[in-house]
């Protein structure tokens, strides 16, 4: 196992038909540590863990996994790593057993070696009471925790999970994060993508948020809340909000308004209140909100769309001028 | 480990084939079944090509071996159209097998197909309908393990080519009639019209059937017949590595 990082993208640029799918993107992955994609639809979470994978080819950038160069030796790199993609890929009329055992084999695993490894695994994922059973007959958080335990029966130095709860219900779920968590403790650098926020806090994971191809922030959750976070404070009224200016960042909806404050909140909230006036007899509650990774990703990822339509009017602007 | 990881993947094809063995079984019972109807015409060329002691089966036999084999061009394609069907291709590309070792894994079990395809219907048609080779045992097995590579390698270039199972299922059907026609396996050469009779050394299952005759009747020499199998299996296997995209996108089911 090499020294380094696990993961190491630079500069990974990939378009599809024209589409920009990754924009120079870097991320680097260390043994031990898990981090979370955080991102949209369509955000290149997927992209990205593919060409980690060497199962696309970025148009520029270099990959290295476990001190392999990617796109000069991906096979070799392939021993590395081990993939679990976003869709369920099993063998449907074959066992539970027979589909651990092919990818046992593949990896080079024989004989008793692979039968208590494969074993071991299915007891980890809570499947070895169905080892004989036919994949198709699985329900889908089964299949997904098969899914995922075929690329472990030879954990690898780094870990590809493509959102792996999806669709699987609340126990399978804090399962697999607790088998997961183990993997990072035993030295695996894994690469999770999700959409569930609540996940970064039960991995203890670090954060990166991806939108429209870009890494756009990186980082322990604590870091992140405290270099982008923005505490705010809603004021409910009786009826539709009063329109002030010089207030800052303002949010209306329905009876609701939010205003964003800085890092003195008492000063900030007097302040508000002191602009309001006379409206000030219409409000009818007032409450601080902190922010939270939630609230990082909302914000920082409306910056970016706000950012990318405000460079598409200039371009505009400039076209018609 | 290189063996190691292609057999691996042939093993667990088999496992899969082993689960719904019909369409195998299907491609050997229906040449069976068919030969005896076939019979009396191929004895009739026989005899307009003045080849005596002949009772049919010599020709009926490789002429069905060779149309029913060709099926296995589609059954070979589908080792790859499913893998994509189950979301389990790019499993498997990520898996430490290369390239190479998936591709050999995979035509595996079709070649040892085509041989127990081969077998079984030289076989049981010698058994069980009076097929004598005259010539050579060896060169019937030599002639058909080039037909198997020529099949093995359409196999590909069809998987290459077509985006979808349907794509692929329909050259496989299309070509197996015309190309077992042309051949001269559905009807006899001999029985062909002039401008078909012309072309026919065009298309590779002519010369299965002229390899298997001249073993089987102990005229001529089979090495032609097995020389141009094999060159078309090359153009095959160029073209598949020309046009198959380990990343290209497969529809299975529509």
């Amino acid at each position: 196992m090499n020294a380094g990082p696990a993961l190491i993208m630079e500069g990974v640029c990939k378009r599809f038909n024209g589409l920009r799918a990754l924009s120079s993107v870097d991320l680097q992955i260390e043994p031990g540590e898990i981090v979370v994609l955080l991102g949209a639809n369509g955000a290149g979470k997927t992209t990205l863990m593919s060409i980690a994978a060497a199962l696309s080819r970025p148009d520029s950038g270099t990959v290295w996994v476990d001190g392999v160069n990617m796109l000069k030796q991906p096979s070799r790199g392939q021993r590395r790593l081990g993939i679990a993609t976003q869709q369920t890929g099993v063998y449907p009329t074959l066992s539970v057993r027979d589909n651990l055992r092919f990818f046992g084999e593949l990896a080079g695993l024989r004989r008793g070696v692979l039968d208590r490894r494969l074993e071991e695994v299915a007891d980890a994922f809570d499947l070895i009471d169905m080892l004989d059973r036919p994949t198709r007959l699985l329900s889908v958080g089964q299949a997904r925790r098969l899914h995922t335990a075929m690329i472990l029966l030879h954990p690898p130095p780094l870990l590809l999970l493509d959102e792996p709860t999806a669709g699987v219900d609340v126990a399978t779920r804090a399962r697999m994060l607790e088998l997961v968590g183990n993997l990072a403790a035993d030295g695996s650098a894994i690469c999770y993508s999700s959409h569930y926020l609540m996940e970064v806090d039960q991995l203890e994971a670090n954060v990166a948020i991806i939108h429209g191809g870009r890494i756009i922030a990186r980082g322990s959750p604590e870091a992140l809340i405290s270099t982008h976070g923005q505490s705010a404070v809603e004021l409910r009224f009786s009826g539709a909000p009063p329109s002030l200016s010089d207030i800052g960042f303002v949010q209306t909806s329905g009876t609701t308004m939010r205003v964003a404050i800085d890092h003195e909140p008492e000063l900030d909230i007097a302040g508000i209140l002191a602009t309001l006036g006379a409206s000030a007899k219409h409000l009818q509650g007032v409450k601080l909100i902190q922010p939270d990774l939630e609230s990082v990703f909302r914000s920082l990822t409306e910056q970016q769309v706000l950012r990318r339509n405000h460079d598409e009017l200039e371009v505009y602007g400039g076209l018609r001028s | 480990m290189v063996f190691g990881r292609s057999l691996a993947i042939a093993r667990q094809d088999w496992r899969v084939l082993r689960r719904d063995p019909f369409p195998v079984i299907v491609l050997v019972v229906l040449p069976l079944l068919l030969i005896p109807f076939l019979k009396p015409a191929f004895r009739l060329a026989f005899v307009a090509e003045h080849v005596r002691d002949t009772a049919g089966v010599e020709q009926a036999v490789p002429a069905m071996d060779v149309t029913f084999a060709f099926f296995l061009v589609g059954i070979s394609s589908m080792a790859f159209f499913r893998e994509h069907a189950w979301r389990t291709w790019d499993r498997l590309r990520a898996s430490p097998a290369t390239t190479y070792e998936i591709i050999v894994g995979k035509i595996t079990l079709p070649l040892l197909q085509a041989a127990g395809q081969f077998i079984l219907v030289f076989g049981l048609g010698g058994t069980l309908l009076g097929l004598t080779v005259h010539g050579s045992w060896a060169d019937l097995a030599i002639v058909g393990a080039a037909y198997s590579l020529y099949l093995v390698a359409m196999g590909l270039t069809v998987t290459a080519i077509c985006k979808t199972y349907v794509q692929a299922n329909a050259v496989t059907n299309v070509g197996a009639l015309f190309l077992a026609g042309l051949g001269g396996a559905l009807v006899p050469h001999a029985f062909l019209p002039g401008w078909a009779q012309s072309i026919s050394p065009a298309v590779p299952s002519y010369w299965a059937i002229r390899g298997y005759r001249a073993a089987i009747l102990g005229h001529g020499d089979v090495l032609p017949s097995v020389v141009v199998l094999l060159a078309f299996a090359g153009v095959f296997i160029l073209v598949a590595a020309l046009c198959f995209r380990l990343d290209g996108t497969k529809v299975a089911w529509a």
